[in-house]
């Protein structure tokens, strides 16, 4: 124990956090791998919470007053980080089946014990990061809970009846997550409510314990719970330091969810407004999250401002090379076709990362991009302007080409036959290009023409 | 999940002879209990913050990003196939006219 609480006076000597933190990771440093084993071995379930106090008391500088609440909460908190040692030896044994249900329960003491050592005012808020690492583990640890008995599955099924048997499956897929989403939720009561002067206060800790929060609701996929925390957020904005003033590290996650969630409501300026802010503080060494943060920025910049990713974005991230490149080579150069089919393709990722929808509304731009080109390969009057006169059957012919892909075979057939319904279609398309502002002119029936407007045909293309 | 994020990574260097001494034995095998984050996940970053100038676009660079983006239509495509083709393509129809 001696270890430990060496650790824990070092911590406090220093006033660090993250030090006193690390006295409860349930993950051994590179610099002491039997450090778990050796806390582990060093005494007993019999007595331990006594061995605890009575080494905290004995490694002290200075002398311990008595009753010490210092002393008791942490003699509490190391005793459950004792039993969660085990729990976790066990499961990491080689030969023995890991129960990380086990661990899940015996860590779920430690972040308890945390959070009473914060409601009875023991720990101050420096030592915030204590509550970070026993929330990160405590979600981290749930995780593989499930993944355990969902792994071992099936034999939960006391619901013989049948028709209920597919909810109480679904309901009991993600127990111990949920269930760790209320301990988490507490902590971030715990930060919102604390009234202590700021430079003191546990509101510091608010943005950790949201974050930690929207990565357990998007894994839930209860997306919407996330709502309820940013409306606490802002119902406590005035007594609250700026976002600003938080670590980037906190400011990043943040604003990633927040443009994520945004994204997802379809709010494409305020995701736009947020993801590109998360992109720009993002750490630059952190590669996976920039790729995360561009996954959403891509098909959010494609919609509020028509742009796309140039190569060289794309070859800086190659896995976001293989998901966009296609889809954003099609739209560029106008082929419905190579649309649909890098859509059809991207499906399943597309649909994993929630932006398929928000990527099939670039059909529009790419129809816009093709309808560009039949007007730019129109003809120019005597003063050098274009002709903004089209005929609804050139239109036609390019949308015909552009969803029959590169090979023109065979188009000849169908564009005797079909011409006139499919001008009814074109006509359709090209009113609803000109709604969505696209596009700008009108659609004369009975001459069977576009009239384009003479400045901006197509707002903010430069034509 | 590293042990970095924890604050005892700039010791890590320092100590590797502990880290000899204590690996002999095979109980002291163990694997850090990493891989517990999802792929597709948001990472924790390795540190807590970090100076203007190691963000990925630092304040007052954001300008530098303009090449990293493009329109989405492209004129300068005339020699690219499917071009080509609707040029073809519009010169037959207008032939029918």
């Amino acid at each position: 124990m001696e270890v430990l609480c060496r650790e824990y006076w070092h911590a406090n000597q220093e006033g660090s956090g993250p030090l006193l933190a690390a006295t409860i990771s349930p993950i051994a440093p590179p610099n002491y791998l039997n450090r778990l084993d050796a806390i582990y071995g060093d005494t007993n379930a019999a007595s331990i919470s006594r061995d605890i106090s009575y080494s905290l008391t004995k490694t002290a500088n200075a002398a311990i007053q008595y009753p010490n609440p210092e002393i008791n909460s942490w003699t509490e908190i190391y005793s459950a980080y004792w039993y969660a040692i085990g729990a976790i030896l066990a499961a990491e044994h080689p030969t023995t089946k890991p129960d990380w249900t086990k661990v899940y329960e015996a860590w779920k003491d430690v972040a308890n014990t945390v959070i009473k050592g914060y409601s009875g005012g023991v720990l101050e808020a420096w030592t915030l990061p204590v509550l970070y690492t026993a929330g990160k583990h405590l979600r981290a640890f749930a995780i593989k809970a499930d993944e355990n008995a969902r792994a071992s599955g099936g034999d939960t099924s006391f619901n013989a009846g049948g028709l209920q048997e597919d909810i109480a499956g679904d309901f009991g897929k993600n127990e111990k997550l949920e269930d760790a989403a209320r301990v988490i939720n507490r902590m971030f009561t715990l930060c919102i409510s604390d009234r202590a002067p700021l430079e003191e206060s546990r509101k510091w800790g608010l943005y950790y314990t949201t974050n930690l929060l929207f990565k357990t609701y998007f894994k839930l996929n209860s997306i919407g719970l996330s709502k309820n925390i940013l409306r606490a957020l802002s119902a406590s904005k005035t007594d609250t330091p700026t976002l600003e003033a938080f670590p980037r590290s906190h400011i990043v996650t943040f604003k990633y969810y927040v443009g994520v969630i945004q994204f997802l409501e379809e709010d494409y300026a305020q995701a736009e407004e947020n993801l590109t802010s998360a992109w720009h503080m993002c750490h630059r060494s952190a590669t996976r999250n920039i790729e995360l943060i561009l996954t959403y920025l891509i098909p959010t910049l494609l919609l509020t401002r028509q742009q796309l990713p140039s190569s060289r974005l794309l070859s800086l991230y190659p896995s976001l090379g293989s998901l966009f490149a296609p889809l954003t080579l099609a739209i560029r150069i106008g082929s419905l076709s190579a649309f649909d089919t890098a859509l059809a393709e991207g499906e399943h990722e597309f649909v994993k990362r929630r932006i398929y929808l928000t990527l099939e509304r670039g059909r529009d731009i790419c129809l816009r991009n093709l309808l560009r080109k039949v007007y730019l390969a129109g003809d120019l009057d005597e003063e050098g302007k274009r002709n903004t006169r089209i005929y609804v059957k050139d239109f036609a012919a390019a949308i015909r080409l552009g969803e029959s892909g590169a090979s023109g075979e065979g188009m000849d057939v169908e564009m005797d036959g079909s011409a006139g319904e499919n001008n009814d279609e074109v006509e359709c398309l090209v009113a609803n290009m000109i709604y969505k502002n696209l596009m700008k002119g009108y659609i004369s029936r009975e001459r069977g023409i576009v009239v384009l407007s003479k400045n901006g045909a197509f707002p903010g293309t430069g034509i | 999940m590293s042990a970095a994020a924890d604050g005892s990574g700039p010791t890590a260097k320092a100590t590797t002879a502990t880290t000899t001494d204590t690996s002999t034995t095979l109980k002291d095998q163990q694997k850090p209990a990493a891989a517990l984050e999802e792929d597709d996940e948001f990472e924790d970053f390795p540190v807590d913050d970090w100076a203007p100038e190691e963000s990925e676009v630092p304040p007052g660079q954001e300008g530098g990003t303009t090449h990293l983006w493009e329109e989405s239509w492209d004129d300068d495509d005339t020699s690219e196939d499917f071009s080509k083709q609707l040029k073809e393509e519009l010169a037959k129809v207008k032939g029918q006219k």
